[in-house]
């Protein structure tokens, strides 16, 4: 494999826990990943159908008062997020164009599965009100109940699917 | 390797940040904003929130250890009267005063109301071993210093009526049986001086 | 007590965007360097291979616990005006065990799935596009899943207050769960090394 190897998980592990100690020290907020999606999925459809956007309980939040898309702190965070993960796969000399998967799968199965895989998280993250992110390392650092919940049930709910995709990892 | 290194260190420097922090309890130095209002009520319904004046007699004189008594009313009642080994407080540095972790406090003032509130404020600032003289100053000295008990009494009644009289004679009161030939009106009198005007 | 600085108005909204790209900046730059953005290093977490997840989750999550403690206790944050996410314990119960189903069968999550992306990963891109499609489809719904959404509400709720001890005893606990944890992963990694014919 080309490109340097990863650095030590626990000294990257601090760097992590620094950045979001920064956010709460900046912004008394957290970090955030799938309250962008939503944005994003509340602006197409306000895009598409204004007048259900705003009446939509969900998608009503992301919105303006006047029911136009608006740009969210989180959105501008994962672009941070890109950009941040862009350079330093290039500087390390990791960026790859390539389909990561095991050697069993196919290509196409292989993103049909990262689709799927995607989807069911998206309803996941609705329910919990966050992903690993923001529930689980935001909310697991100020010590939330439910954010540890959700951490204790999304570990113990993927070691038990595990085994039935092990087809698409070995 | 300097990355093993300057991971065993993080881990050194987690764990004894954590132990720290156990001993330190709570970040906040100043009232919790979450006061637990339910326990509160409950002490307060209990009974656990006050003492007599009877049971503090009792603990002053068997030298209870660490044990606080503040006096809440302003100097010229405190001159005029205070329960002994009393120390001055205004409320507003009762709520300022740091207090050590065995310390029992014994809250009071002229009548109790003030005490009580008094009792309120610490709880909520995180003292837990925190009592208040509910019949203030004006129990004290209605149970303590001039006990009054009936003459015909047999049995327990009789040993608690004792046992009082003695603990009032501890602090240099006066007991009186009720349907003595002294009348009453004069011991009021003399108390009333003391009293103050109360709250 | 100055922080949290937007909070106590040091800058304005529109700062407090460039403030949110520069955090994003430094997570995604964290998240690329312990390879958090390979879904196949990812997914060594759920099959006992390589458990960097694990390390590089809790050793964040530890991090920050304890520097909002001592901040907090040093004056210098004000912990009553972090945002703290509430809890819903059915909604996140459930959220959590079909994310943690969704994150077995992608190999990703939303963060990290934007930095596999941005790496070149295909395979990135397609979980960008089912979670958006997942998001968007509950949202559409949503009206089926508010009673449900909604139930079970205990407000800020913290593991201090659950458990009826200071901030303090739950910190040391976390931090003794994560340091132990790592040692059992160091283990379970060796173990599993050494019987792989990798």
């Amino acid at each position: 494999m080309s490109g340097k190897p990863y650095s030590n998980p626990y000294l990257a592990g601090f760097g992590l826990g620094l950045v979001l100690l920064a956010a709460f020290v900046a912004m008394g907020r957290g970090l955030g990943a799938s309250g962008a999606f939503a944005s994003a999925a509340a602006a197409a459809v306000a895009t598409a159908a204004p007048k259900s956007a705003s009446a939509n309980d969900y998608f009503a939040r992301y919105l303006s008062a006047s029911g136009a898309p608006r740009i969210d702190w989180l959105v501008v965070e994962l672009i941070g997020v890109v950009i941040g993960g862009f350079v330093s796969a290039i500087l390390a000399g990791r960026f790859r164009r390539e389909i990561e998967k095991g050697p069993r799968i196919s290509d196409s199965g292989r993103l049909r599965l990262a689709f799927l895989g995607g989807g069911v998280m998206g309803v996941g993250a609705v329910l919990a009100r966050g992903c690993t992110s923001g529930q689980a390392l935001t909310g697991g650092a100020l010590l939330s109940v439910g954010s540890w919940i959700f951490i204790g049930a999304a570990f113990a709910a993927a070691y038990a699917a595990a085994p039935i995709l092990k087809r698409a990892w070995t | 390797m300097i990355r093993a290194s300057a991971v065993r260190l993080l881990a050194i420097g987690a764990t004894s940040l954590g132990v720290l922090a156990a001993v330190a309890g709570s970040p906040r130095k100043d009232s919790s904003p979450s006061i637990d209002v339910a326990a509160l009520a409950r002490d307060v319904q209990t009974e656990a929130d006050h003492v007599t004046a009877i049971e503090l007699a009792r603990w002053i004189r068997d030298r209870k250890p660490n044990l606080r008594i503040i006096d809440i009313r302003d100097s010229a009642e405190f001159a005029r009267y205070h329960v002994p080994q009393a120390e001055r407080l205004p409320i507003e540095e009762v709520v300022k005063a740091s207090f050590n972790p065995g310390e029992t406090i014994v809250l009071y003032s002229g009548g109790g109301a003030h005490a009580a509130q008094a009792w309120v404020l610490l709880r909520t600032r995180g003292e837990k071993n925190v009592f208040f003289l509910r019949g203030g100053v004006s129990e004290w000295l209605d149970e303590v210093m001039n006990p009054q008990a009936p003459a015909h009494l047999s049995g327990q009644a009789r040993d608690e009526a004792d046992s009082v009289a003695a603990l009032s004679r501890y602090f240099g009161g006066v007991p009186r049986q009720v349907d003595s030939a002294v009348p009453i009106q004069s011991f009021k009198a003399a108390t009333a001086r003391v009293r103050g005007r109360g709250c | 007590m100055i922080a949290p600085f937007f909070e106590s108005g040091l800058f304005s909204e529109t700062a407090s965007l460039a403030v949110a790209l520069l955090i994003g900046i430094g997570f995604g730059w964290f998240l690329e360097r312990s390879g958090m953005g390979s879904a196949r290093k990812l997914a060594g977490q759920f099959y006992l291979r390589d458990l960097t997840v694990f390390k590089v989750m809790f050793t964040a999550i530890i991090t920050a616990m304890l520097g909002v403690f001592w901040l907090g206790w040093a004056g210098v944050l004000d912990l009553d005006r972090i945002f703290v996410p509430e809890t819903w314990i059915l909604p996140q119960l459930a959220g959590g065990i079909l994310f943690g189903i969704g994150f077995a069968i992608s190999g990703l999550c939303p963060g990290t799935s934007c930095v596999a992306a941005a790496t070149g990963r295909i395979d990135g891109v397609a979980v960008v596009v089912g979670m958006f499609s997942g998001v968007l489809v509950t949202g559409l719904f949503f009206t089926k899943l508010a009673n449900f959404y909604l139930s079970t509400a205990r407000g800020v709720f913290t593991l201090p207050q659950l458990f009826h001890v200071d901030q303090g005893v739950i910190v040391l606990a976390v931090v003794l769960l994560g340091v132990g944890g790592f040692q059992l992963a160091e283990l379970i990694e060796k173990r599993s090394a050494g019987t792989s014919s990798e």
